[in-house]
């Protein structure tokens, strides 16, 4: 067991290494995705610039948890889609019959497909994610935590994506949905959770879980509370067990596809 | 020994209906209706070890599904598979150690990587230790003449090179049983003959039980011993290579070339193909004519040229496609 987990990591590992060495055939184009996915992220921050010189406090945070806010949005999106790549496009592999070369492999069907290809842009998100921790104030406490909560954020968000994309399974394409969802967490997870009141609140604490992914651990890291970081690890556990118990139920029902289809 | 065992295999697929237009289309997401497609009909076969068979059957017939569901692709709805001994339903991953698939229309190399690099993933991929993976990597590029493409990306590789290196990835964990898929899909006639040697040699060599899948009746001829027929997702037939030939070979053609003009247009048995001057090729059906029955319609004197030769393969096969023989 132990062995095989080792051999699945080992695998993993070497498909995210050759999908960035393909990325980094094509130098101006990777870095130009880097650089500009950063600056793109830049951006948004100066509207909460002009914000914060005409008011102190939005929703309750202060200009430093904004900034915390947009560095964890950024870096467990980037750790996501940059791990993760494939399962923000899972619904099109398997309405498409895709995952054949990856059934007939002895490794995990889900963990070979979602890591078999990398978002170079995912590179610059990770980079601003630390330079917003920087500019936020830096403790090691803080640093360890945004390192905690970026891995769980980002496989809750990868987990999110796949219980969506799952649905095709079931209802044929439903990759609309799952941009939609996938789409709403990155938007609701860089506004301060203060804003949001009843049921709206509720819902980015369940159904859609912005706040597991970035509210709590925006909180935890302003002020330490173990109750809740344990409570995020969780449901990163619990988040990710449900991503796999969809998938493979729906993967019963996979119909394959006789496309013409290139690993490229 | 058996190596594949299939009992009553079943396969449906839920095919969703709509009607034509715009108009259809809403009707549909009102009340969405449905067909259900038998796409294999319990089927079943077995395959002994070290066996080359061709499971063959026109496009829609079934073989790409079933293929796919003794490869553990697609989950049945009926029957029992046995592969190795091993349910691909319950156990897919531990089948997928002993077996090799290759499929003609997908991929499964990484385009920008070397052929060495590719090898060494799918080393990863069957845990094997890195030298062991480096043994057997050297193994196959003696085997399938891959010394100059090595260290070439894939992408920059003709068909034929990679659908060389399909294989030979396919083979790195030395499986018991390999499933081809169309293997020689698009390439051309000597490429098609050097992959059909390798097939051969890796059958000859490792003893390797090969299943393979073609439209291309040369590769069934120069490979396979038994072919296995399946049509409308039922097997049409199931016997080995000679008695197709024989049992089925009850028409032969005739060419002839005369020194003076002759008429075959009027006797039973005998069919015109083709006629050129006084060069003739005549199909002879043996139930209703012998051949000694057509050489008394000409005179010695008159012959110039002949040649008798069988109905082509390809030619039966259609037949049986379009006729069914059951089993």
């Amino acid at each position: 067991m132990l062995t095989a987990v080792k051999n699945q990591i080992k695998v993993t590992f070497i498909s995210v290494k050759y999908a960035l060495m393909r990325e980094m055939l094509n130098k101006t184009t990777f870095l130009m995705n880097v650089i500009f996915m950063i600056l793109n992220n830049a951006s948004f921050i100066l509207q909460w610039v002009v914000i914060y010189s005409l008011k102190s406090d939005v929703g309750g945070y202060s200009f430093g948890q904004v900034l915390l806010l947009w560095g964890t949005a950024a870096s467990t999106f980037g750790f996501a889609h940059f791990f993760f790549k494939k399962s923000f496009s899972l619904s099109d592999a398997i309405t498409n019959g895709k995952l054949d070369s990856y059934l007939v492999q002895p490794k995990n069907v889900l963990i070979s497909a979602i890591t078999s290809d990398v978002e170079p842009s995912a590179i610059g998100d990770l980079i601003y994610g630390v330079i917003m921790l920087i500019v936020s104030g830096l403790t090691i406490p803080k640093v360890l935590l945004f390192i905690l909560f970026t891995i769980s954020g980002g496989i809750t968000m990868t987990s999110f994506a796949v219980i969506l994309a799952s649905l095709s399974f079931w209802f044929g394409r439903a990759d609309s949905v799952a941009d939609t969802g996938n789409g709403m967490i990155t938007h609701f997870a860089t506004y301060p959770d203060g804003i949001f009141h009843g049921i709206s609140k509720i819902i980015l604490y369940t159904i859609i879980p912005a706040g597991i992914i970035n509210y709590i651990p925006v909180s935890v890291m302003t002020t330490f509370d173990v109750r809740l970081t344990l409570l995020v690890l969780a449901i990163t556990v619990g988040m990710t067990a449900l991503a796999f118990l969809f998938f493979y139920r729906g993967l019963r029902r996979y119909s394959s596809s006789n496309l013409m289809i290139a690993k490229i | 020994m058996a190596v594949i065992e299939v009992k009553n295999l079943k396969k449906n697929f839920r095919v969703k209906l709509k009607e034509k237009g715009l108009k259809g289309s809403l009707k549909s997401m009102v009340k969405a209706s449905y067909r259900t497609v038998e796409a294999v009909k319990g089927v079943n076969f077995e395959v002994q070890e070290g066996e080359v068979i061709a499971f063959i059957g026109p496009n829609g017939a079934g073989k790409s599904t079933t293929i796919k569901m003794l490869t553990g692709i697609l989950y049945p709805d009926g029957g029992d598979i046995r592969v190795l001994g091993i349910d691909p339903t319950k156990e897919r991953k531990k089948l997928a150690y002993e077996i090799g698939t290759v499929f003609g229309q997908k991929e499964q190399l990484w385009m920008h990587l070397t052929p060495y690099d590719n090898f060494k993933f799918f080393g990863a991929i069957y845990d094997i230790p890195d030298k062991e993976a480096e043994k057997r990597i050297e193994e196959i590029k003696e085997l399938f003449e891959l010394q100059e493409i090595m260290n070439t990306p894939v992408r920059n590789l003709s068909l034929g090179q990679r659908i060389r290196c399909e294989i030979a990835a396919s083979l790195i964990h030395q499986p018991k049983v390999l499933f081809l898929d169309e293997p020689t899909i698009g390439l051309d006639p000597v490429v098609k003959d050097s992959i059909r040697k390798l097939i051969k040699k890796m059958n000859k060599e490792y003893h390797t039980t090969v299943f393979l899948t073609s439209h291309d009746v040369s590769d069934i001829e120069k490979l396979c011993k038994r072919v296995i027929i399946i049509n409308n997702g039922e097997l049409v037939m199931d016997d080995s290579m000679e008695n197709l030939k024989y049992h089925h070979l009850n028409k032969k053609i005739i060419e002839i070339k005369l020194a003076k003009m002759a008429d075959f247009s009027n006797f039973d048995g005998i069919k015109v193909l083709k006629q050129k001057d006084t060069n003739f090729k005549l199909e002879i059906d043996l139930k209703k004519k012998s051949i000694a029955d057509v050489l008394k319609l000409i005179h010695s004197d008159d012959l110039i040229d002949m040649n008798i030769s069988n109905t082509p393969l390809e030619e039966i096969i259609s037949e049986i496609y379009r006729d069914g023989v059951k089993v």
